[in-house]
């Protein structure tokens, strides 16, 4: 265990590196940050001036050498669009995604485990028939409708929540259940066909013979060999989610690190650009790391 | 690092709240403003951009002059009581007295040095020199109460020039602040980054006290939330919601919104040297077709660069009609002298610049189609929008027509004219000597002389130069909560004075 965790660490270190050093080049090849924060009509006494103060006019290898100098002392350097450090800005954007990335997938993952199992314990039953409608109208809704929909209905027409926003716990319901939709219907179908692969083995039908009972059958035995798939697609949406709910924070008045990452490319903010992309990268190396932990506990024969 | 670390355990911890929905704050003074753009600084000397503006402008920082471009008052005095011409460069102002910043220190001419030297220093990157240009401004403080400011070369509209500069303590670093002080009636109460800024009414204000006691600014990018949010009595004013949105007569309200859409025509490049031709690509199109079906009913066709508000605005201009048939025959004219007319022509216009923008400039694409030209149409991001429009432009490039919009609120062409029109201007489309000296003259020149050169210059513009296609004077949608009073105007663009907020 401690050999996989410490080559998952290595290599993601060096991902890491190499990320950097990627992101860092590519972006400036996206233009000149003057032309965007300065307006049109700014003199090129201004633009000069600019480029200047940020240090843009040195030569790209040295603009590196001083980043990664920096980098070392963890300093990320400044937000050009918002005159302090750029970790800081990150951190916050970025505490508002992991929050919300965190209910939801807990909830999903929840969710979708208990009526998955359920409904593949009697394929094509009612039960089964219903939940499979309702994960595939979860799966191919798209989020930025069910978003304004649920504006409309729930905020609007009943005023039962708040339209958007931070705040109160209220202000979370929307965002978290339009972000739930999606993940929750793919989830729930993964459980549904692992569960009934596992339902159809020899040790189910063992245990069947010795009189287990449903639920022991549902969560004891046929759930833990049924969890490996299960735990990849959980993984793979939680870092969807790490990396921001783009159209959630926008519609909904999300701070979160998804729009700041795009608001920062759009506007040449690379200090930040870089930053949300190391912060969100190794959060999901993080969550990678923990995936593979989990693994190991489930199935011994990743252990060795 | 530590601090980062702590910030952000600080922001997970702030979920932890639990309380009821926000709703209208139906019986107090207090006022919610939803707005479409997030603020990432709250710098005084950045106010004349349009997000930041809004919140500090006149609210928090005020400005020695201030021109009333709804009325017709003019330049009204602010911090100044008033000013007169010493020389041809210098004028000096005569400052209010008995008032105090937010912080409780006295406001006087120091001040007033100070912030005009911050705003012009080469130490930050301030919006307020582009308004400037070449021009240098030194400050000599008289008395307390008593400033010169010199403009070298001369400026004739330096006392309009400081209805942009906003006033800050002598005390203020030379680097960018995120916590501003200023003598305006509110201060900055609170800043949750990518929340909401929170200003409250001050006591020890100079001026008449305003109604609203406490304004939150929320932002939300979309503007049907932005809407639903004044419906819901979540927020009060929603400056700019959209068309589609502005159903409801009773909190909806179209207002100009000083941009003026048009496109520029690049006389670099073959066919549009060709007077015929630029008239044609005027006769060409049908702007009226376009009003109340791709752009709202309230939009007016555009006859100069500059809203009609704006000094020497020249109303004998009339929008150029629409002809096929006589674009038609210029451009055969033009092919009978040897005018390479069937040259691809670019069409670039600006994703999301406007609701239904990417219909208008189909439509526009083809109505010029249908009279000959050949028109290829290319929407960019803004990014490479703003690489297009201004100069140098590439040479390798076909001709183009810009479809772009520009904003003018401050009352006079000057802010406008050089940049579109003149040779040595960023985003101009052609060279003409004679545009260049009207626009050099029409700069220096006062009163009348300067709003007759200015009208001027519009006809030569239009009638002789067919410098560009002008198309529409651009409206906006407020939805405004019945409970409060406030109506939005041409400055709600650039700034919204809580002053005008009442109540019902």
């Amino acid at each position: 265990m401690r050999k996989l965790i410490f080559g998952r660490v290595l290599s993601s270190f060096f991902s890491l590196a190499a990320l950097v050093v990627m992101v860092f080049f590519l972006s400036r090849l996206t233009g000149d940050p003057a032309a965007l924060f300065l307006p049109r009509e700014a003199t090129q006494e201004m633009l000069d001036n600019f480029r200047r103060l940020h240090g843009l006019n040195d030569p790209l290898i040295v603009q590196f050498g001083r980043y990664v100098w920096d980098l070392l002392h963890l300093d990320f350097g400044q937000s050009l669009r918002q005159a302090r450090p750029a970790i800081d800005v990150v951190f916050e954007g970025f505490a508002w995604t992991f929050q919300l990335a965190a209910i939801t997938i807990a909830l999903v993952s929840i969710a979708a485990i208990v009526i998955g199992s359920l409904a593949a314990f009697r394929p094509d039953g009612i039960f089964d028939r219903f939940a499979s409608v309702v994960s595939l109208i979860g799966a191919s809704a798209p989020d930025f409708w069910v978003a304004i929909v649920a504006i409309v209905v729930f905020a609007v027409n009943f005023a039962w929540l708040p339209t958007s926003g931070t705040g109160t716990v209220w202000h979370w319901i929307l965002p978290v259940a339009v972000l739930f939709i999606r993940p929750f219907g793919l989830i729930l179908q993964i459980v549904r066909g692992s569960m009934i692969q596992s339902f159809g083995s020899l040790y189910v039908k063992t245990a069947r013979a010795k009189g287990v009972g449903n639920t022991s059958i549902i969560f004891v035995h046929t759930l833990r060999n049924a969890m490996l798939p299960v735990i990849t697609v959980i993984g793979d949406q939680a870092a969807a989610m790490l990396n921001g709910a783009v159209i959630i924070e926008t519609i909904f008045g999300f701070p979160g690190v998804g729009k700041l990452m795009i608001d920062s490319i759009l506007q040449r903010d690379f200090n930040v650009v870089l930053a949300a992309i190391m912060v969100t990268a190794l959060a999901i190396f993080v969550m990678n790391l923990l995936i593979d932990i989990a693994y190991a506990i489930l199935d011994p024969r990743v252990r060795t | 690092m530590k601090r980062s670390l702590m910030s952000l355990g600080a922001a997970l911890l702030s979920a932890v709240h639990l309380a009821v929905p926000a709703s209208a704050q139906n019986a107090s003074k207090d006022v919610t403003i939803v707005l479409g753009e997030g603020v990432d600084l709250m710098e005084p000397c950045m106010s004349t951009r349009s997000n930041i503006g809004r919140v500090l402008l006149q609210n928090i920082n005020e400005t020695l002059t201030e021109f009333d471009v709804v009325g017709d008052k003019g330049l009204m005095p602010r911090l100044a009581e008033s000013w007169d011409q010493q020389n041809d460069s210098t004028w000096r102002f005569h400052l209010r007295k008995n008032v105090k910043f937010s912080d409780g220190s006295d406001f006087d001419a120091e001040d007033v040095k100070h912030s005009i030297d911050r705003a012009m220093s080469k130490d930050l990157s301030c919006e307020t020199p582009r308004y400037f240009g070449s021009t240098k401004i030194t400050a000599t403080v008289v008395d307390p109460s008593t400033i010169d400011i010199t403009a070298e070369p001369k400026q004739a509209i330096l006392p309009l020039l400081m209805s942009i500069v906003t006033i800050v303590p002598s005390d203020t670093p030379m680097q960018f602040v995120r916590d501003p002080i200023g003598t305006g009636p509110y201060k900055m109460a609170a800043w949750n980054v990518g929340q909401n800024i929170v200003l409250e009414r001050r006591g020890d204000y100079w001026g008449d006290a305003p109604q609203v006691e406490k304004a939150t600014y929320v932002f939300r990018t979309d503007p049907a939330v932005a809407a639903a949010m004044v419906q819901t009595g979540e927020a009060d004013i929603a400056p700019a919601i959209s068309v589609t949105d502005a159903t409801n007569a009773e909190t909806d309200q179209a207002y100009p919104n000083s941009e003026v859409f048009y496109m520029r025509i690049d006389q670099g490049k073959p066919p549009l040297q060709d007077k015929r031709i630029r008239e044609a690509l005027n006769l060409a199109i049908d702007r009226q077709a376009f009003v109340g079906t791709l752009v709202p009913a309230e939009t007016t066709l555009a006859t100069a660069m500059v809203p009609p508000t704006t000094l020497g605005f020249n109303k004998d201009i009339k929008p150029w009609p629409f002809d096929a048939e006589k674009a038609k025959a210029l451009i055969a004219d033009a092919k009978a002298d040897g005018v390479a007319v069937d040259s691809k022509i670019t069409l670039i216009g600006r994703s999301n610049l406007f609701p239904n923008v990417l219909e208008v400039m189909e439509a526009i694409q083809s109505m010029l189609t249908d009279v000959g030209f050949n028109v290829d149409l290319q929407m960019y991001e803004v990014a490479e929008f703003e690489d297009i429009y201004g100069k140098p432009f590439a040479e390798d490039r076909t001709a183009q027509l810009v479809a772009a919009q520009h904003d003018n609120a401050r009352g006079d062409p000057v802010f406008s004219m050089f940049f579109k029109y003149h040779s040595n201007g960023p985003q101009s489309g052609f060279s003409d000597p004679k545009v260049d000296q009207m626009i050099e003259d029409a700069t220096a020149a006062t009163g009348e002389d300067r709003a007759k050169k200015w009208s001027d210059l519009f006809a030569y513009l239009n009638n002789d130069v067919v410098a560009d296609v002008l198309l529409f004077n651009q409206v906006s949608f407020a939805r405004v909560n019945p409970r409060v009073t406030f109506k939005p105007t041409i400055a709600t663009n650039s700034q919204l004075q809580l002053s005008q907020v009442g109540f019902k």
